[in-house]
């Protein structure tokens, strides 16, 4: 089973420290892994528009790694859906180093389980997380100046205000399966130095003949402990905010009432990947004799009757696998509170399971394990 | 504006909403049609919905000028009829850019209209959902507010600059509220099926509506103006592949605008489609073009696929915007790509399910410019290849 680093207790761990702030380090590492021919492209966070619109990209000129932005605390999509649809037909034809969030990599490991997509050549730097702001202050233009405020609280390990609330209640901020993890969250030294961590044997091949400090180290995992449990706090009061107390039907049908069935959460969702819903297919389509029926019985249908059933059904298809990104709540247009839905019902589901979606690329997917013996208490 | 010149004029002294239900009411129990579709209140009170209503009195909560569209109401009464009409014959109440949706999608194959009775009320705008669902009891206050002095500020900003607010010719029912004196609401047929309807009912049609009609006109015109004036100053934002891929540049390519777009009704969407898809050597040499490749890809090419798709049909309704999670100005950029191509083709949506689509007749003389300026770009191409 992998291990992240918070369970890495009194293990040491090979350690790389390049003198520059964590920023600076990292594109010095990307830019060398190109210049060097070590890996053919780069995918992480960039600039592309003039009016400060920042996406991904895949970069195979090492001049553009200057303009990247490897830990801008945004997530406009969720990149493990994006390595999943740039390896959907065939994996990375060559080397391709990827700078990505926990739960982003978590995402492509279950994605991948669902062969929908290729570990295969993709060297995974991941960082200690601190979250990352909602899709609307980037709309709104007013990240740039909260960064300072960000940095400051990642480096003090402490919450940071205005993140999106699946950031703030996330319990999975160190990367499970990374070859490379960056220290970010109560890392003092952020401004003066790069460590990293180096996780996996390919991780310390890549990086071979960077310059930079080379030791042996144990993982703070005390603060790491600390953090979680901070987390672990917010995460009950934010859930008891929301108005999805429980997920009863009374709360859900609730919570989804003012849902206008765009199913745009599904659209983003790293683990919905069918190509076409069921929701959006001819199965789900009704003709008039059913509306008539309902008229005839009810006197009055409501043309959105079934969007509570359609969240439902997302929940149950995607719940063991959810890693709590917070993408669909960013993009609801009725801002319904998914993030904590999904939350709630993923913990109930991947509880059962004693499962944890994206730890280990070799641990089953739930409904794809089965033993006789297992929930005799439902039966 | 193609109305006829008399109409009826129904009193409403408990207010337009009030008014327009009470002529409803009276059609269905008349037998007018034997079931209505209608916004009304979700139970929960924070949004609407469409409701396909048959029993009077779940007509008590419903609310012909709903302050928001969450859903369009061609896709609505799509959902209903796509396979085909049923028994029933339903009066559809909608905003007037929801019904020249509704006419271009019977014209796609996706509406049938013949159990239809379209009736459209004039339209102040709709608050953008993003306002209204922060505090929707502010959003009831301030559309309240707004509607009842045709205040469009805080409106959709497609809303603010539409020219199609009243009767378009397609309907079958027009309510004009414009400015009626106070109390009052102006009922237009327009074809046999509005006039039998209140021929039924017992309603004259004596009333000179000139007075409603020169303040539509008059707005129409200030409207009009107003369009030209916002479309100018985007066109200077837009213009050009560099400022167009400028203005979609925060796009995450949800392709959300083109879910809730009502013209945009393929089943399956090209760009979600396996021919989208490519493989890892595809992409690596893309990028290689250039130095680095956005990702997700193909993000302008989706939306300039879509205008190429829709904008002859597009109604400036605003859903693609309101659904936006990167509120990218994707209606207005859409409304004024529309108008010229409508322009081009003296085409107006919705506004005759008689007049057939543009892309479904040719006249052999049509855009001749076009082609001379192609038949230049090849000699010139033919001459360089020597």
């Amino acid at each position: 089973m992998q291990e992240s680093l918070l369970d890495r207790r009194d293990r040491m761990t090979k350690v790389l420290r390049i003198n520059k702030s964590a920023e600076k380090g990292l594109k010095e590492l990307l830019k060398f892994l190109l210049e060097n021919g070590k890996v053919k492209g780069v995918v992480t966070l960039r600039k592309t528009g003039e009016d400060g619109a920042i996406s991904y990209s895949l970069i195979t000129n090492a001049d553009h790694i200057e303009s990247t932005l490897p830990l801008f605390p945004l997530m406009p999509v969720n990149l493990g859906k994006q390595l999943s649809l740039l390896t959907l037909m065939e994996p990375a034809t060559d080397p391709i180093a990827v700078v990505l969030r926990p739960c982003e990599l978590r995402a492509f490991v279950e994605l991948v389980k669902r062969n929908q997509g290729s570990l295969e050549n993709f060297l995974f730097i991941s960082s200690t997380c601190g979250g990352v702001y909602p899709l609307e202050m980037a709309v709104a233009g007013d990240i740039e100046e909260q960064l300072a405020q960000y940095w400051k609280a990642v480096e003090q390990g402490e919450a940071i205000p205005d993140v999106r609330p699946a950031c703030k209640a996330c319990t999975y901020f160190v990367p499970y399966t990374a070859d490379i993890t960056l220290s970010l969250l109560g890392n003092k030294e952020i401004d003066k130095q790069t460590v990293l961590f180096l996780n996996t044997d390919k991780g310390q091949s890549f990086v071979e003949g960077i310059s930079g400090q080379l030791s042996e180290e144990e993982p703070d995992s005390a603060t790491m402990e600390q953090i979680r449990k901070e987390r672990e706090a917010e995460k009950q009061k934010l859930s008891n905010e929301v108005e999805t107390k429980t997920l009863g039907i009374d709360d859900l049908t609730k919570t989804f009432s003012r849902c206008i069935d765009c199913h745009n959460c599904s659209k983003v969702c790293p683990i919905c990947y069918c190509h076409v819903c069921f929701f959006d297919s001819k199965d789900s389509e009704h003709g008039p004799v059913y509306y008539e029926t309902a008229l005839e019985k009810k006197g009055c249908v409501s043309m959105l009757s079934e969007t509570t059933f359609y969240h439902l059904v997302r929940l149950f298809h995607v719940s063991a696998s959810c890693v709590g990104c917070g993408l669909c709540a960013d993009v609801c247009p009725a801002n319904i509170p998914l993030w904590a839905v999904s939350l709630k019902a993923g913990e109930a589901v991947q509880k059962a399971f004693d499962y944890l979606p994206g730890r280990d690329i070799e641990e089953g997917i739930p409904i794809t394990t089965f033993k006789p013996e297992e929930f005799a208490g439902v039966e | 504006m193609v109305v006829t010149q008399k109409g009826a004029i129904l009193a409403a002294e408990e207010g337009t909403e009030k008014g327009i239900l009470n002529f409803i009411k009276q059609a269905l129990s008349q037998g007018c049609f034997d079931a209505v579709l209608i916004p009304a209140r979700v139970p929960t009170g924070d949004s609407f919905a469409y409701f396909l209503v048959q029993n009077e009195s779940f007509l008590e909560g419903a609310s012909p000028l709903s302050p928001i569209m969450p859903v369009q109401g061609a896709r609505a009464i799509s959902s209903l009829t796509r396979r085909g009409k049923g028994k029933k014959k339903i009066a559809a109440i909608m905003r007037p850019c929801e019904a020249r949706a509704t006419i271009e999608l019977a014209k796609l194959g996706q509406v049938d209209l013949e159990n239809m009775t379209l009736i459209t009320v004039d339209c102040p705008g709709v608050i953008p959902l993003s306002d209204y669902f922060k505090d929707p009891t502010k959003g009831d206050e301030v559309f309240r507010d707004a509607s009842q002095n045709w205040n469009s500020k805080p409106m959709r900003p497609v809303c603010r600059i539409c020219d199609k607010f009243s009767a378009c010719g397609g309907e079958d029912i027009h309510v004009g509220t414009l400015e009626t004196s106070s109390g009052n609401i102006l009922l237009i047929p327009h074809g046999a099926k509005g006039e039998d309807i209140l021929n039924k009912l017992g309603i004259p049609l004596e009333e000179d509506i000139s007075d409603w009609e020169a303040k539509v006109k008059r707005l129409t015109e200030e409207r009009k103006k107003e369009r030209k004036q916002t479309d100018e100053a985007l066109r200077a934002d837009i213009e050009g592949i560099d400022r167009l891929a400028e203005a979609f540049s925060a796009c995450i390519n949800c392709h959300n605008c083109m879910r809730v777009c009502p013209i945009c009704y393929c089943q399956q969407c090209n760009f979600d489609s396996d021919k989208m898809k490519f493989t890892f050597g595809d992409y690596i040499t893309r990028a290689k073009a250039r130095g680095s490749l956005m990702v997700p890809t193909d993000t302008l090419l989706f939306h300039i696929g879509r205008m190429l798709h829709m904008s002859l049909s597009c109604v400036s309704c605003g859903m693609c915007e309101d659904a936006c999670p990167m509120a990218i100005p994707v209606a207005q950029i859409f409304t004024l790509v529309g108008d010229r191509n409508q322009e081009a083709f003296d085409y107006v949506p919705g506004r005759s399910v008689a007049e057939p689509l543009p892309l479904t007749t040719f006249e052999e003389h049509e855009f001749q410019e076009v082609e001379q300026s192609y038949a230049g770009v090849s000699a010139r191409q033919e001459r360089q290849d020597d």
